[in-house]
């Protein structure tokens, strides 16, 4: 039964059940958005559930798709919306962890030919890779685009500058075999605040993988590598670890692929409807997306800590 | 009757099949010519073809040009052709819209000034096309304002695709009743001297993943780009042969329309690939295999000059 995943329930809790698990686990791995907050909005009793946790001596970690900043200016963030203890080695985001990737991991040897924004290539920077963007050459045209030497990997990730001679310039380095392909996440989309959507990396990364005929290796979430990087810098163990998140195919699914326990909130994208559709399918496979727990909100934990 | 796929086409066999032969649909790029080059030897094969009696047709899943823009590149590079032997998919998803969607209402487009001619002879208005230059912020971008009378977001090839598009893509798809069409899937677009550029297939599949929706696509490997060769000319598809360099669209709108169908070694697929999908025994990879195929259509000469 070598690999063989529990049974998950997808079981609403409250009270006292909520208690039961708060004291089980050590570790809690928090998704952001729709979790903690909704854009610049903490959502209801958020902040208070994280100062909880950690005057209790739980280990908080944040672990989020979401490319479009620094860690630096997650901080600033996590601060402004009130959750005033949260520290930045807490903060994975997967920009954060495709630089650990390419420097740890791969041990990249030349530049990193990068789709992404200011959140990527920040990460970059900190952890010392060089990069290139396609603006160093201005001039170049689809048909005639003019490469850099040395560039050893490609990194896609959310690029608000997204254009066709970057994918152009990404496909071109991209023949080389022996240059990486990865992507920061798959995400198709994701909310804003007030329920509309943005198209997100998926989209690129999908285009890129038509354009090659290849497959992007995915750092964030559903792919384990974050709660590697998290696992090498605490000592963590899995059986102690609650995922909460809000989508199924990302947060859950996650969960599942490194064998911790997971809780659905119902503040973000997935409903509970989608998820007892999942767990009662015929298709093994979307069982991996259901969570052993659900909350309607992680402001349900706070009765918890009243003693 | 079951008939040996794949056959290296040659001596007596070529006349042998163009005498079972009307019309001849070939497609362009990778195998008349390749970017601004002819393949030596197409003008030749092609103005002898129609010499010999034949119909000739281009069949292309290229959508950046009007079929006058065609004809004209035709013309240049010494092929006898007129503008109503053209189909590209800019003219074909035209007639898509307007005959089989019936559309009633504008089209988003991220595409061409081709498509958007091409639309605008048919009837329909197009918003969009061009560059489009992504400024503000996140909020400003998921409130773009949007134009009532669209129905539909259409996608072609498009050098100034960006994420700004590729974001009003999205906002116009949230409505379910948006009509989502693409030109062709191809994935590269095949240059003189190996380049390659991504093709349409790259930026449909990044509208297709954000609105979570499949494309109803226009180009071959459907069959509606035979459709309308067919419509307008009367054709008996028992007597047309179809030549191209793609395995998965030339050959498989081939067989898809029961035409016979030669490969052409000048582009895209090789005969490695095609053994592939013979060997495979998947029925979905049968449509694959060519009837017959050549290193180039240049070998076609002798026998028509003959």
């Amino acid at each position: 039964m070598a690999g063989a995943r529990a049974f998950k329930e997808c079981r609403k809790i409250g009270g006292s059940q909520i208690r039961n698990l708060l004291n089980a686990k050590d570790f809690f791995l928090f998704d952001c958005d729709g979790v903690i907050w909704h854009g610049e909005k903490a959502i209801t009793g958020a902040p208070k559930v994280v100062s909880s946790l950690i005057k209790h001596g739980k280990n908080v970690f944040f672990v989020t798709n979401n490319c479009t900043r620094p860690r630096e200016n997650y901080v600033n963030k996590f601060y402004r919306l009130g959750f005033t203890d949260v520290m930045q080695e807490q903060i994975f985001s997967s920009s954060y962890c495709s630089a650990l990737y390419l420097r740890d991991v791969a041990k990249v040897q030349g530049k990193v030919f990068v789709i992404g924004g200011e959140g990527v290539r920040n990460e970059l920077l900190e952890a010392g890779i060089p990069f290139v963007g396609d603006e160093d050459a201005p001039d170049g045209t689809i048909f005639n685009c003019a490469l850099a030497s040395d560039v050893k990997a490609v990194l896609v990730g959310h690029d608000d500058k997204f254009t066709f001679l970057k994918l152009a310039k990404a496909s071109c380095y991209l023949r080389d075999p022996n240059c990486l392909f990865l992507a920061t996440d798959v995400d198709p989309w994701h909310p804003l605040q007030d329920g509309r959507i943005l198209p997100g990396s998926g989209c690129l990364t999908a285009a890129l993988e038509v354009a090659t005929g290849r497959k992007a290796m995915v750092i964030g979430k559903p792919s384990p590598f974050m709660f590697e990087c998290i696992s090498s810098q605490f000592r963590v163990d899995p059986a102690q670890c609650l995922m909460v998140g809000d989508r199924l195919e990302t947060d859950m699914l996650f969960g599942a692929n490194c064998g911790l326990d997971t809780m659905l909130t119902l503040t973000g994208i997935s409903q509970m409807k989608t998820a007892q559709e999942y767990r009662d399918s015929d298709h093994s496979t979307n069982h991996n997306f259901v969570p052993d727990y659900v909350v309607d909100t992680i402001a349900d934990f706070l009765p918890a800590f009243e003693d | 009757m079951a008939v040996s796929k794949c056959t290296r086409l040659n001596g007596p066999l070529i006349k042998q099949m163009f005498d079972s032969v009307d019309s001849v649909l070939f497609d362009c790029d990778g195998v008349i010519w390749r970017g601004d080059q002819t393949i030596p030897g197409a003008p030749d094969v092609i103005n002898l073809l129609k010499k010999n009696g034949k119909n000739v047709f281009f069949v292309t899943n290229n959508s950046t040009k009007t079929r006058k823009m065609y004809a004209d590149k035709l013309a240049l590079m010494g092929f006898n052709a007129t503008e109503d032997e053209v189909f590209g998919t800019a003219y074909c998803s035209a007639m898509y819209l307007k005959h089989v969607s019936k559309l009633q209402g504008k089209v988003y487009l991220i595409g061409s000034n081709a498509m958007r001619q091409e639309l605008e002879k048919v009837g329909i208005q197009q918003t969009g096309v061009g560059p489009d230059p992504i400024s503000g912020v996140q909020i400003d971008w998921a409130n773009v304002p949007l134009d009532p009378e669209v129905k539909a977001v259409v996608v072609g090839f498009d050098e100034h695709f960006s994420y700004m598009k590729l974001n009003r893509a999205l906002q116009y798809l949230n409505n379910p009743d948006c009509l989502l069409v693409g030109t062709n899937t191809d994935t590269r677009l095949p240059l003189e001297g190996g380049k390659a550029v991504p093709g349409t297939g790259c930026i449909l599949k990044a509208v297709e993943t954000a609105a979570q929706r499949q494309a109803q696509t226009v180009g071959k490997p459907n069959h509606f780009m035979y459709d309308c060769v067919a419509s307008q000319f009367g054709l008996d598809r028992a007597r047309c042969l179809m030549v191209g360099d793609r395995l998965d669209t030339d050959i498989l709108l081939g067989s898809n329309c029961g035409l016979k169908t030669l490969l052409t070694l000048t582009g895209v697929s090789t005969v490695a690939d095609a053994e592939a999908h013979q060997e495979s025994g998947c029925p979905k990879r049968l449509g694959m295999v060519p009837d017959y195929y050549v290193e180039s259509i240049a070998e076609l000469l002798p026998a028509l000059q003959g």
